[in-house]
């Protein structure tokens, strides 16, 4: 990684990336400070601030749904994209797209549905739900990613003698690494979002709340739980951000 | 030395290379050339093991390359393509280290030798060594290649039209590298390219393929005068035949004998060189086109010959001079002897 792509991210993305991370930790913990401001804007609802769980204990809850199944959506949909682009696995390519797709196109309302019955309430199901949901962006990146890799950049690297392992590692997963992460980002971005439905299963996420406000008709409690959900995917989106530019290589990191 | 026997490349019922043999001997610069689709470039890969043979022997320093594992093989031989073959994600001296760090080199042992090449192809300046790939000019990067294909120290040397994508300046001063580098290293290099005065100027041996087979293998100077059949002399080009030739040939092989004077007057023979006391030329007496014998002409640093020059260049220097002889100077710039005109019609290979 050289040192131009670090200064080349624009400082004022950085500001914004500690800024909004701040503003997301002050209100994880001190949401309870702002109780007034909610008396004042809904002086009709009674309680104004949801108390029948700390904040940061259901952001805590919900980093470990998001995290738990992003590392499974990655682990295997990586897997699945070397799979299909190593020489044994290439046939398996379409099938394996076609299965990735499927796991998105489900709603996942519905998977939450056909997995209740089986698995029960709570986390486990929403883990599957969130695993099938964020599978196709990785899997679609990885391979994508790969194919970035140019034909004369593998002939030179299996001409100077390295082996297959020695490719994968040294050369094409790193010059795929930007396409692959980009992939992940997507996904976990998508699964911040979707993990608050875990919480009509009963599942404790962000989303508790939320549902809490649908349910008893309760504005504020929507808004609290949202506000929490909406800052921390901007505040990851922006951390994958910078994340990917440390493996711009070349020309794409020269036009960035 | 590297040695085909029978080389074959099938693909299906069609023979891409078809029964190939030769030998490139020692500290050899072999040219493989031919017209696109010919197999040169398939029989490079073959010698690598990049492309399997399907019939046939190749052996590299008398072993049998399908005797050993291929990693090991192409750790043993040097490879470089056109200059996007260089890792985009690592700088140069990472770049120019990949083989040895494959073979475990100590680090020290490493550092030493990024520095030794780089300082042999002229890129130890402007802290060229930890810049990446996409901040080279085309020259560099295809300097870089070229270094990375020599770092293990290998006897043998596979390039794959290396210079094909840089402009012909920059061609032009890649090649007087190379071919530097063949003479101070005295590897064996096989080299494909499809442009014929690259190869005329490179190699010290031709290898002209065409579709799949080997129609020549020669000298290139036996190529020009002898060639095997009409393919051979349509793809060297027939128009410009005498001069590829000539620039095949130094001046050294034409120098003769200069007529020397102390002063102006006209020696008898027809062009005389006026040299002062350390023998310096400082003027020829006729010899000057379209006048007459005693014109005199002042020697000029523009239109003199030294012995390594080719002689391509000595009869350009003529015909821009108007003047039918050069004097050829030693390094002191001492008149060694003279090449006319008449000579380059005069000499026989």
């Amino acid at each position: 990684m050289s040192v131009s792509a670090l200064s080349r991210a624009p400082s004022s993305r950085r500001v914004l990336l500690i800024a909004l991370s701040t503003l997301l930790i002050a209100l994880v913990l001190g949401m309870e400070q702002l109780a007034p401001l909610f008396r004042a804007l809904f002086p009709d609802q009674d309680p104004a601030m949801y108390q029948r769980e700390s904040f940061l204990n259901l952001t805590l809850a919900h980093l470990a749904l998001v995290l738990v199944s992003s590392l499974i959506s990655v682990s295997v949909g990586v897997a699945a994209g070397l799979f299909v682009t190593r020489p044994a696995g290439r046939e398996f390519e379409p099938l394996v797209s076609t299965l990735a797709a499927i796991g998105q196109t489900f709603p996942p309302a519905a998977v939450l549905a056909i997995v209740v019955p089986v698995a029960g309430f709570g986390f486990v199901p929403t883990l599957v739900a969130l695993v099938l949901y964020g599978l196709l962006p990785v899997v679609q990146n990885t391979v994508a990613g790969l194919g970035t890799v140019p034909a004369q950049t593998l002939e030179a690297a299996r001409g100077n003698g390295m082996s297959a392992w020695q490719i994968l590692w040294r050369i094409e997963l790193p010059l795929a690494m930007r396409v692959i992460i980009a992939g992940v980002r997507v996904s976990v971005i998508i699964n911040i979002g979707t993990a608050t439905i875990g919480s009509t299963v009963g599942a404790k996420t962000l989303g508790t709340p939320i549902i809490a406000g649908l349910v008893g008709n309760n504005l504020p409690y929507v808004i609290q739980g949202a506000v929490l959900v909406g800052l921390l995917a901007i505040v990851t989106d922006l951390a994958f951000e910078r994340l990917e530019q440390r493996f711009s290589f070349g020309a794409s990191g020269a036009a960035s | 030395m590297i040695e085909l026997q029978g080389l074959t490349k099938r693909y299906g019922d069609t023979r891409v290379v078809d029964d190939i043999s030769l030998t490139v001997e020692q500290g050899e610069f072999c040219v493989l050339i031919g017209p696109s689709g010919c197999g040169k470039s398939t029989t490079l890969k073959m010698i690598n093991r990049l492309i399997a043979h399907s019939e046939g022997k190749i052996l590299v320093g008398g072993d049998d390359i399908t005797t050993l594992p291929p990693e090991r093989l192409r750790r043993r031989i040097g490879y470089a393509i056109q200059s996007i073959g260089l890792f985009p994600h690592w700088r140069v001296a990472d770049n120019i280290a990949t083989v040895p760090r494959l073979l475990k080199w100590p680090s020290s042992r490493i550092a030493a030798r990024v520095d030794e090449l780089l300082a042999l192809f002229q890129l130890d300046a402007d802290g060229l060594h930890d810049k990446y790939p996409h901040q080279l000019s085309g020259g560099q990067a295809q300097r870089v290649g070229v270094a990375r294909a020599l770092a293990a120290d290998p006897d043998v040397l596979l390039m794959d039209e290396p210079f094909g994508a840089v402009d012909p300046l920059t061609r032009d001063t890649l090649q007087a590298e190379l071919a530097r580098v063949h003479r101070q290293t005295g590897k064996t290099i096989v080299f494909v390219t499809h442009d014929m005065d690259e190869a005329l100027r490179l190699a010290s041996r031709v290898a002209l393929l065409n579709a799949g087979q080997l129609v020549q293998y020669d000298r290139p100077a036996e190529l020009l005068v002898a060639p095997a059949n009409d393919f051979v002399r349509d793809f060297i080009g027939r128009a410009d035949l005498g001069l590829k030739l000539l620039s095949r040939r130094r001046v050294e092989e034409y120098c003769r004998p200069a007529q020397r004077t102390r002063n102006n007057a006209i020696a008898s023979a027809p062009i005389t060189w006026q040299v002062d006391a350390d023998d310096r030329p400082m003027a020829l007496l006729g010899g000057r086109l379209g006048e007459s014998d005693i014109a005199r002409t002042v020697v000029n640093p523009e239109w003199i010959a030294t012995p390594e020059m080719s002689m391509k260049e000595a009869l350009s220097r003529m015909v821009w001079f108007r003047v039918t002889a050069l004097p050829v100077l030693d390094n002191e710039g001492r008149l060694l002897g003279e090449v006319t005109m008449s000579g380059v019609m005069g000499h026989r290979s």
